[in-house]
């Protein structure tokens, strides 16, 4: 892939990430959990931005944290708050009209290519 | 010590104090989650390498930029550099040669009095230009790090969000009519030397003579007593054309009361000129009697400077009257 091309799909990329990270919190989940869960589904993202998210995010007071030491590590879980539900869910639906308005326009343009 | 440990004191040491156990701990219970049981330090290399260099890491952790001056603050402070930075240099400068010129007593030659001021003020513009560079600078960073506003857009010059209204304070200036700075300073700079050539004619107008020590100075050309005699006026014009010149700055454009200001200045400069040059007495006796080889070439010179003079100040006034009228 050329470099431009990388760094307009990383652009295109970061934005969904909050809501990719958001929609796996509403169970409590760990660091390493959550990259696994979000890996199954296809989204690949970079760890380095991920752990810093969680916190940026924990700050926003979106997702509250919890220390397990129960286990033979300790892990920190993370899961939605009530007000991260909140945000989710107007996120969510905020994307999906979002979704919606540039398949619109980008299948309009295959259109026109056809005729 | 391990990879890891490196690895996790290289993200720590980069962050405030009381973040950073939490985050050690952390990262230390991810890193291992990424690990099989028993690993080989291939195996740690590789985990650390999905997450990258730890001061980027750590850069994500502190929330805080990685930048001094980011693009909210950066128009406002290259803006402000380019006013300051040439304010702050001609200042500097001025001073530095009133200051040189008080102290002095006459007895130092021209050449080396001029290669002083020239090395001295090399020496100064650096000097200056690097103090405001790096306190705005400072400045610039400080407010990049204090201003926690959620509002990224940049600032203008007034340090508030941009509106249709700014626009009302910027008159549109074309081109032809635009007085450019370069032209203000290089009138400022002509009044400084010819007030200098004037009040230090006796030691700076003559003759010179290529000598073992560099030029020497062999006959002062003007009377200094004559010429001293018209003073008052002469300080009268100094002020009009520095007034005019910071007149032109302001405005940034001619005007038709500009072009009059100008046209008063270059008439009375031009004047008071002609009557002292064509004074009997302005020339130095020993002058002439250096010259006296030469003696229609006096005449023939005295005519010559005069009608140049009257040429050149006609040629301003009008030229300031034609681009006043463009519109």
């Amino acid at each position: 892939m050329s470099t431009l091309l990388n760094s307009l799909t990383t652009e295109l990329r970061r934005g969904t990430l909050t809501l990719a990270v958001l929609s796996q919190l509403r169970t409590p989940q760990y660091g390493y959990s959550l990259v696994q869960l979000l890996e199954e589904s296809g989204v690949n993202i970079d760890q380095s931005t991920l752990y810093p998210l969680l916190r940026r995010l924990e700050k926003q007071e979106l997702v509250t944290s919890s220390w397990d030491t129960s286990e033979s590590r300790p892990r920190k879980y993370y899961v939605l708050s009530e007000y991260g539900v909140e945000i989710f869910l107007q996120l969510k639906e905020e994307w999906m009209k979002n979704s919606k308005q540039l398949h619109g326009l980008l299948t309009k343009g295959e259109d026109d290519e056809l005729n | 010590m391990s990879l890891i440990d490196i690895y996790i004191q290289e993200v720590t040491r980069r962050l405030p104090e009381k973040s950073r156990e939490d985050i050690a701990l952390e990262l230390r219970s991810t890193i291992e989650d990424m690990l099989s049981d028993d690993y080989s330090e291939e195996e740690v290399k590789a985990v650390l390498e999905k997450l990258g260099n730890p001061a980027t890491l750590a850069s994500g952790y502190r929330d805080q930029p990685m930048h001094l001056i980011g693009p909210r603050y950066f128009d406002v402070y290259v803006t402000l550099l380019k006013m300051i930075l040439p304010i702050a240099v001609v200042i500097s400068l001025i001073s530095m040669i009133a200051t040189y010129f008080m102290n002095y007593g006459g007895e130092e030659a021209v050449i080396n009095v001029a290669l002083h001021i020239m090395g001295e003020g090399i020496w100064r513009i650096i000097e200056v230009s690097m103090q405001v560079f790096f306190w705005l600078t400072l400045v610039f960073a400080i407010l990049e790090r204090t201003d926690k506003g959620k509002d990224q857009n940049p600032l203008t010059t007034s340090l508030s969000k941009w509106t249709p209204d700014d626009l009302k304070d910027i008159s549109y200036i074309p081109k032809k009519k635009a007085i450019t700075k370069f032209e203000v300073f290089g009138g400022l700079m002509w009044t400084s030397i010819w007030a200098t050539l004037y009040f230090y004619a006796e030691h700076l107008v003559g003759v010179y003579r290529g000598s073992e020590t560099g030029l020497e100075f062999v006959v002062p050309a003007l009377n200094h007593e004559v010429l001293l005699r018209y003073w008052p006026i002469v300080v009268v014009i100094i002020g009009g054309e520095i007034a005019l010149s910071l007149y032109k700055l302001m405005k940034g454009q001619w005007t038709k009361s500009i072009a009059i200001v100008n046209m008063v200045v270059q008439v009375v400069g031009t004047v008071v000129f002609i009557v002292i040059f064509s004074n009997p007495d302005l020339l130095h006796p020993k002058f002439l009697a250096y010259i006296a080889d030469f003696k229609q070439l006096e005449t023939w010179a005295v005519g010559g400077v005069i009608s140049i003079f009257i040429i050149s100040a006609a040629i301003a006034v009008f030229d300031g009257f034609r681009k006043a009228k463009i519109s």
